[in-house]
């Protein structure tokens, strides 16, 4: 189910609060039911995929009861923490990454003109990236002695399910929740905020993503666009996919809280980053603490010497780029921040033009998340070499440019891409607004809603752009 | 209740409000209309991926309140943006396009081999009976008026070098006789050549296409000309055009007034209009540029009857709207009586269709 949809919004979220509430109080009621109702909501796409859900599940809770009964420092305890990682970094390479694995082999093949294989049509479940990478924390938390193992299967089970944030994160460690599947507050106070992130995170997918990413569209999939009508669609989609994504986190975050939960903080005002170091302490905050914290760390982070440093780097965000799909694409875009990333590090954390005022910082570093959102928009390394070429003119500007230029700056157009770089860019996000409810943000917030379902209506099956990461 | 408490409690019951209506409303409407609530069609369906996203586009296409708060946000983005939503768009001096034909222009497209490959093969079956093959991809608006679209457009190369350009060439390379329309269109002047508001080409368009037609035919010596005598008959209609009807809005639609046309009707001697005759050597086919002024309103004036006036014979017909690519010879492979004493073929089809044409382009047998 998708949040911005008519079944959701009218039909599933009314019912699940209502029966939700109307449980006693116990969060053991309350976790089976969400339990369920998270099952329904991941079983809308394919029922088949709960089965693959549940099977993720199972294997990280028994790794992590195994984990538990093992004594420290034992070889049990390691290969109970090995096996489950291993089972669930498995089930993700199949699912994700085993036709791209197939079909690169059958390039390399075709160099020396050997066989190549039949390529096996593997279909990818929504979110799966999400709820592997969550259910692993569970078993390593425990390894650790971060988090205690779960009270029992339905809590762990409800905890990989739990339907807001699902699909699209932000990605939530057992150990930030593991005290709140036992016992959570359910207050007017965390409803309302939750409520007021609710709507202004549909309202920024509905209102704004959605409309900037057909301009966004048009340009990507143009054959020859201009100049100025290339970096019009790249911002474009740089918009896109920050209202997009942050707005899934939005909705996430109040679905949360209105439940009882309380799930980090996942943006934070990205495009006001003055370096790219800085924007990855602002973007998709959950996913780089996890890298952060599972990959980097572990790699050695920066202990090891400059050098390493740098090479971990490089492999963290290689990999960070990897799993947001199986494509060279994302490689690409992992392996180019991951240089940025080093080459900042080099400079002392500084941004490349650190001795410009920081609006020209900022400006810059957006520049350059710009050319890395041509690497992750584009379907190949051709498509965006080609984009690329568009945008400094290497493309002979194309006779068909004046004709996308028509349908690129309409009135509507133009003045939704002003209110979003207006946001984008201004310090105060959706995240901060809910915090406290007041009666003229009560109103404003009501007409937004309105706005948004209204604006529903007219809009097509239009799903959140990380679903298919 | 404190005074902090009163704005949260207020924001909490907007939100249930609102998401409780909508379903509640629909419940009511049904049941007030006796059908049963389509809520329970959930559990009528086999719970299956596809049986689930038919269930849910069903409950969207049907909801009470969502049809009736769209018509109004329509509206309002028309006349706030000029925005006409996703297929439509507007241009200059209340010039309608529609948006799957801008895109065919601006965008990529695949299938130029396979439309290629399916005409050719396609020609040599006809060939293989004797049959002679006239291809004409008719042009999309955005290629003959570019400039229409906006002030970006202005000064454009005119016609546009579409895929369709490509497309002629690859066919001719192949020996396939094509009738280019965009030069023959982009070089004339006076009235336009295509509707405001409509998809199509007007009849001043439509008559030209179908005279450059009928001059490459006597040109090639395909067909000599008949003993038919028709005439023309003027007639003045009012057309709501299809790029409007396509919003499915009609607040947005009476702000379209409808266009004055000026048609021409083919008569014959009794001042009867013009009709198809099965047994006629030349056969037509061809999507809805064969349709309009035929068999709309006001029927016999479109570009059918205008080249049997050309050829001074009756033809046959088969016109498949929006199956130019495909349906329109799967259409004629289940009617061999009309194949039957043919010597050409004149083939139209909308150029967009060669990437976006329906069933793609499929290699069709003739019939038996």
């Amino acid at each position: 189910m998708v949040f911005t949809s008519q079944i959701f919004l009218f039909y599933f979220l009314p019912l699940v609060l209502g029966i939700y509430y109307a449980l006693p109080k116990s969060s053991e009621w309350r976790n089976f039911f969400l339990l369920g109702a998270s099952y329904i909501f991941y079983g809308w796409w394919n029922p088949w995929f709960v089965l693959l859900m549940l099977f993720a599940t199972a294997v990280n809770y028994t790794g992590g009861w195994m984990i538990s009964r093992a004594p420290h420092g034992s070889a049990r305890r390691k290969w109970a923490l090995a096996g489950s990682v291993a089972v669930s970094l498995g089930t993700l390479g199949f699912f994700k990454y085993f036709m791209f694995f197939e079909s690169n082999l059958n390039t390399v093949l075709s160099w020396v003109d050997g066989p190549t294989l039949a390529v096996l049509q593997v279909t990818l479940p929504v979110g799966i990236s999400f709820y592997i990478f969550q259910s692993m924390t569970y078993a390593i938390d425990i390894y650790r002695g971060d988090a205690p193992p779960a009270r029992s299967f339905a809590d762990f089970a409800c905890f990989v399910s739990l339907f807001p944030q699902l699909v699209a994160g932000p990605i939530v460690r057992y150990n930030t929740i593991a005290a709140q599947l036992v016992q959570r507050d359910h207050t007017l106070e965390r409803f309302s905020s939750g409520s007021a992130l609710f709507i202004l995170g549909c309202a920024k997918k509905i209102l704004l993503a959605n409309v900037v990413g057909g301009i966004a569209d048009s340009a990507f999939e143009s054959e020859a666009p201009g100049v100025i009508d290339a970096w019009f669609g790249v911002a474009a989609y740089a918009f896109q996919i920050y209202f997009d994504f942050s707005a899934y986190s939005d909705m996430a975050i109040g679905l949360g809280r209105m439940l009882g939960f309380e799930f980090l903080r996942n943006f934070d005002s990205p495009y006001r980053s003055a370096s790219i170091t800085e924007f990855w302490r602002r973007w998709h905050i959950s996913l780089s603490t996890f890298l952060r914290d599972y990959l980097y760390i572990p790699l050695g982070g920066n202990r090891r010497g400059e050098r390493r440093t740098y090479i971990n780097l490089a492999i963290v965000m290689l990999l960070g780029g990897l799993w947001h799909g199986a494509n060279w694409t994302f490689v690409a875009w992992g392996g180019y921040h991951g240089a940025l990333l080093a080459f900042e590090r080099w400079r002392g954390k500084r941004g490349i033009v650190n001795f410009l005022p920081r609006p020209a910082q900022i400006a810059s570093t957006f520049v350059l998340i710009l050319f890395s959102w041509v690497l992750f928009r584009s379907p190949g390394l051709v498509d965006a070499g080609r984009y690329f070429g568009a945008m400094f003119g290497l493309n002979g500007g194309g006779a068909i440019a004046p004709l996308l230029a028509a349908e690129l700056y309409s009135p509507g157009h133009l003045v939704l891409m002003g209110l979003c770089a207006a946001l984008a860019f201004q310090p105060v996000q959706a995240y901060d607004l809910a915090n406290e409810v007041t009666w003229p943000k009560t109103v404003a917030l009501a007409s937004l809603f309105a706005a948004t379902v209204a604006a529903m209506f007219t809009q097509s099956f239009n799903p959140f752009l990380y679903f298919q990461f | 209740m404190t005074r902090t408490r009163l704005p949260q409690l207020g924001l909490v019951l907007v939100l249930l409000l609102a998401i409780c209506a909508v379903g509640l409303i629909q419940v009511v409407a049904e049941t007030t209309g006796a059908a049963t609530p389509q809520l329970l069609d959930l559990f009528r369906r086999t719970p299956t991926a596809a049986g689930l996203r038919a269930y849910e586009t069903d409950l969207e296409q049907n909801s009470w309140c969502g049809n009736r708060i769209r018509v109004a946000t329509q509206l309002a983005a028309f006349v706030t943006f000029r925005d006409l939503g996703a297929k439509a768009l507007i241009g200059r001096d209340g010039w309608l396009f529609y948006r799957p034909g801008l895109e065919y222009v601006l965008e990529p497209c695949d299938g130029l081999a396979e439309a290629a490959a399916a005409i050719v093969a396609f020609r040599d079956a006809l060939a293989e009976r004797g049959i002679k093959l006239l291809v004409v991809p008719a042009p999309e608006k955005p290629s003959i008026y570019p400039e229409r679209l906006g002030l970006f457009a202005q000064g454009l190369k005119k016609p546009m070098a579409t895929h369709t350009t490509r497309l002629i060439e690859t066919l001719r390379n192949n020996g396939v006789e094509c009738t280019d329309l965009f030069s023959t269109f982009a070089g004339a002047s006076g009235k336009p050549l295509y509707l405001v508001q409509d998809t199509h080409w007007a009849p001043g368009g439509m008559r030209l296409a179908a005279e450059t037609v009928a001059r490459r035919l006597a040109e090639l010596g395909w067909v000599s000309p008949g003993q038919a005598v028709y005439d023309l008959k003027p007639v003045n209609l009012l057309r709501q055009g299809d790029i409007v009807e396509m919003v499915q809005n009609p607040a947005i639609a009476e702000r379209f007034e409808p266009e004055p046309i000026v048609c021409e009707q083919v008569i014959d001697a009794e001042q009867t209009p013009y009709k198809d005759a099965a047994e006629s050597p030349v056969l037509v086919l061809g999507d809805s540029f064969l349709r309009i002024y035929e068999r709309d309103e006001p029927g016999a004036a479109g570009f059918v009857a205008h080249l049997a006036r050309e050829l001074r014979m009756p033809l046959a017909s088969i016109i498949n709207d929006g199956g130019g690519s495909t349906l329109v010879r799967q259409e004629l492979y289940r009617k061999p009586e009309l194949l039957k004493g043919k010597r050409v073929v004149v083939w139209e089809f909308a150029e967009r269709d060669i990437r976006f044409g329906v069933e793609g382009w499929q290699r069709v047998p003739l019939p038996e």
